[in-house]
């Protein structure tokens, strides 16, 4: 176990004390943060959360100093950590103190060797070698990487890496540990592996402070849960507390809340759970909701109503070198109108196969065919008519200098000259996002929200396109957020284009797709509907997977003996058929 | 992952057992030599035993070679080409239009083409070998402070990774189709996109490593420790030794010679 190694960790009193605070990033005209007072006590767990731009990261900058001491701005009102007063304390001073885990961290690595990485904040603090020596593999060892130890960083995988940005804040002993975002891009095993650490992490007594978007296990352990809002902390309090008392207003917000407790505030909602607790596990959800009974749903089955089949990938191989393989032999056929999801552990060939679907990479044995055609006949510039991809990050397909010149640009690509039919088409597609007013902005400077939603405009807008990828939807967004580009999603499907998924959200798999095709080391492993998916335990493991709360809820309801009718796929469905609780 | 031209290759190779600074100072022999060299042939040398030292002795791979070939040798044939035709010369080899290529041209344009390419390929030998938190150690051994070392390190450290974001923003920018019917502005607009948006994004993962790494403590004090401290090798001293040997053999050999 790995102790803060500060003897004031015995003291009594709040660890974190803001009183007052109000700051305003430089340049900006509206502050970030907004009168928050807030006192966290020495040894309890805190969950920071609030939809997109709420100021959850802001805060976080501040309790070492990064705010105001390297990012400037103004502040008003008191920061006091572990008894410094962060306007006066330098940030290297805070290290001591405050271990803060980045969202990304292999942008915080500064050296190339995972055991180099860990050393690299004690030898900052001048401890003596055989110290850091001792720290780097007790660190090591707490996060179950050692025998990685001599391994280039770049070669980690995303949990790995993860790990070793958690290990390396831990070598440095600090009284408290604050992770933004720790499992932003992970998939759910891997995911669920790291919340295993911080729960560690959390019994051995650790100060710890967590902004998280999969609040699933922690909602039960955790002390303290302040909501932020528009910069300003809308509620305070225990989970239970601030979900009953303010658990609506997270709802209005788009907050990403656990399933049992967002069927729980839903149904309070309809006067459907009187006299009970909103449940924050699912344990609790089974239990509240044992003798709950559902309307009649009518059994009809979903119409299978496929097209021609767009794309058959026969055997499929590929490998960036000759020594490793990426794609193992992958077949599968992709039918015009459906929506399929590509999921699986990090690294198991989701994004090469969507890079092979767009013509940026051919299949090195094996026979893809798109659109009837064989993928060598395609380059990439024909199939970007027909075939629309969007990135991850969606600032690297962005071309012009505004939102309006980026859409024409896309309408130009497709051989739309006339000038009134690309002012008609270009206006038409950004009342459609509802980004009329944004039209001028440079497209770098939109919203996390509205650049995603710019991104797939820009593939779309043309009108040609039959088949849409798109790389991991909810990548750095709030649930209204993402139900925004999921109603986009879906109206495009209704529309006959066809939809590609690539995804660690299984609430997304399970809400939104016809057929899931599950990776694991470069091999399908799976290719069926959500609901056998979620049947099939030994797939879920192979392939990193989790079932989602929901679908535990559903299962223990059953399991108690409780009926309930198939097809309630996602919360909205589940509460809708609710007769009486 | 793939496989980026500007990274540290991890092999067990003799020559990545040789300290940074020892290559470092090899790479300093070899360009010295390089200048002082008055022929083709002692550099068109000089550059081939670059090449077998990478090959034999630093097992690189002759992928990574060759997919470096064009940072290698691509810039060091464009300066050599314009040494061709810009430079002044009575024996006139061969005319293109209004541009005249001679034969003092031709020496003109070796000379500047062999040196380039021996500096890149020095260069890369050392990038390709180094774990590069040696050599920022071992410039610290040298005295020069742990912040100024460190800058280097981060630059050096970066380079694979901003590769990689131009090869996604490339890829990214290639499903967009082409707007302009002429290639040649098209191909402009997108270059001059690569670095608008590689320079936004680099700016903004600078800033985020900066305040990373001062959030763990960097700078704190006027030194640090260092868990691997440095230190000189023998193959090291032999490797540098060996090099000065054959620079000085070729300027004798090609002073007698030609």
């Amino acid at each position: 176990m790995i102790q803060p190694s500060s003897p004031s960790s015995a003291s009594a009193g709040p660890i974190v004390r803001l009183s007052g605070l109000t700051y305003q990033h430089y340049g900006k005209t509206a502050p970030a943060l907004t009168d928050i007072n807030v006192e966290i006590k020495r040894g309890s767990f805190t969950l920071l959360v609030g939809p997109s731009g709420s100021g959850k990261s802001t805060l976080c900058m501040l309790l070492n100093g990064i705010i105001p001491q390297i990012l400037g701005g103004e502040l008003t009102g008191k920061v006091i950590v572990d008894g410094k007063d962060v306007s006066e304390s330098k940030v290297q001073n805070m290290a001591h103190s405050v271990g803060l885990l980045f969202q990304d961290p292999e942008w915080m690595f500064a050296t190339l060797q995972v055991e180099d990485e860990v050393a690299f904040g004690p030898e900052n603090l001048r401890l003596p070698p055989q110290e850091i020596a001792a720290q780097v593999t007790k660190s090591l060892e707490y996060v179950g990487m050692n025998h990685l130890r001599k391994n280039l960083v770049w070669a980690l995988s995303g949990g790995q890496i993860q790990k070793l940005g958690l290990a390396a804040v831990l070598a440095m002993s600090p009284e408290i540990i604050v992770l933004d975002e720790p499992t932003a891009n992970l998939d759910p095993a891997t995911t669920h592996s790291v919340h295993e650490l911080i729960l560690r992490l959390r019994e051995e007594g650790r100060t710890i402070i967590l902004v998280t978007k999969d609040l699933d296990e922690f909602m039960a352990q955790a002390d303290h849960m302040i909501l932020l809002s528009e910069g300003r902390a809308l509620a305070q309090g225990t989970p239970r507390d601030v979900i009953s008392e303010h658990g609506s207003i997270m709802l209005d917000l788009g907050v990403w809340l656990p399933d049992p407790t967002e069927i729980g505030l839903r149904l309070k909602q309809l006067g459907l759970l009187k006299n009970k607790a909103v449940p924050i596990t699912v344990a609790e959800a089974v239990d509240a909701l044992k003798d709950i009974r559902f309307k009649e749903i009518s059994s009809k089955k979903k119409e299978s109503n496929l097209g021609e089949i767009l794309v058959r990938a026969e055997n499929v191989q590929f490998g960036y070198t000759r020594k490793t393989k990426t794609l193992r032999g992958v077949s599968f056929d992709i039918n015009q109108g459906e929506i399929v999801a590509i999921v699986g552990q990090n690294g198991a060939g989701k994004s090469t196969l969507s890079k092979m679907l767009v013509g940026l990479l051919k299949p090195s044995h094996g026979s893809l065919t798109m659109f009837g055609r064989k993928a060598s006949q395609w380059n990439v510039q024909d199939l970007a008519n027909d075939v629309a991809l969007v990135f991850q990050n969606p600032e690297h397909q962005f071309l012009c200098d505004t939102v309006h010149e980026e859409l024409a640009y896309s309408l130009l690509a497709q051989g739309i000259v006339d000038p009134g039919e690309v002012e008609k088409r270009v206006n038409s597609m950004l009342e459609r996002l509802n980004i009329t007013d944004a039209t001028e902005t440079h497209p770098f400077s939109l919203s996390a929200g509205s650049k995603r939603r710019l991104g797939v405009a820009t593939m779309l807008v043309g009108g040609r396109a039959r088949l849409l990828i798109v790389d991991e939807p909810t990548y750095g967004q709030d649930r209204r957020l993402t139900e925004r580009l999921m109603e986009l999603i879906n109206n495009l499907r209704s529309e006959g284009i066809t939809v590609i998924m690539i995804t660690h959200d299984m609430r997304l798999v399970d809400a939104y797709v016809d057929r899931a095709l599950v990776m694991a080391n470069g091999e399908k492993i799976f290719d069926g509907t959500p609901s056998d998916l979620f049947q099939s335990p030994e797939i879920i493991e192979r392939a990193s997977l989790r079932t989602t709360a929901l679908r535990r809820i559903v299962d223990g309801l059953r399991a108690a003996g409780t009926p309930v009718p198939n097809g309630l796929n996602i919360v909205d469905s589940f509460v809708a058929a609710v007769a009486f609780v | 992952m793939s496989e980026n031209t500007l990274q540290y290759i991890d092999n067990n190779s003799i020559f990545h057992r040789v300290d940074a600074l020892s290559k470092l100072g090899w790479v300093l022999i070899v360009v010295i030599f390089t200048f002082q060299f008055r022929s083709a042939e002692a550099r068109g040398i000089m550059l081939a035993s670059l090449f077998i030292c990478a090959l034999l002795f630093a097992r690189i791979p002759i992928t990574a070679i060759l997919r470096a070939s064009p940072l290698i040798f691509g810039v060091a044939f464009l300066l050599g080409i314009f040494h061709l035709f810009i430079t002044p010369g009575i024996n006139t080899l061969f005319s293109l239009g209004p541009l005249t290529a001679t034969q003092e041209g031709l020496t003109k344009g070796l000379e500047f083409f062999f040196r380039l390419a021996i500096m890149v390929m020095a260069s890369f030998m050392l990038i390709w070998t180094t774990d590069i938190r040696e050599l920022m150690v071992g410039l610290v051994h040298l005295g020069i402070p742990y912040r100024y070392a460190f800058a280097i390190f981060m630059a050096l450290r970066f380079l694979p990774i901003v590769q990689q974001e131009v090869d996604a923003v490339k890829a990214a920018h290639a499903i967009r189709g082409r707007a302009s019917s002429s290639p040649v502005r098209h191909r402009f607009r997108l270059w001059q996109r690569y670095l608008f948006t590689v320079i936004v994004n680099g700016l903004r993962k600078a800033e985020s490593t900066a305040l990373a790494i001062e959030s763990r403590g960097f700078g704190a004090f006027p030194d640090r420790t260092y868990v691997k401290d440095f230190r000189w090798t023998f193959p090291g001293i032999v490797l540098m030794f060996l090099f000065i040997i054959l620079g000085t053999w070729l300027i004798f050999w090609e002073r007698h010679l030609f």
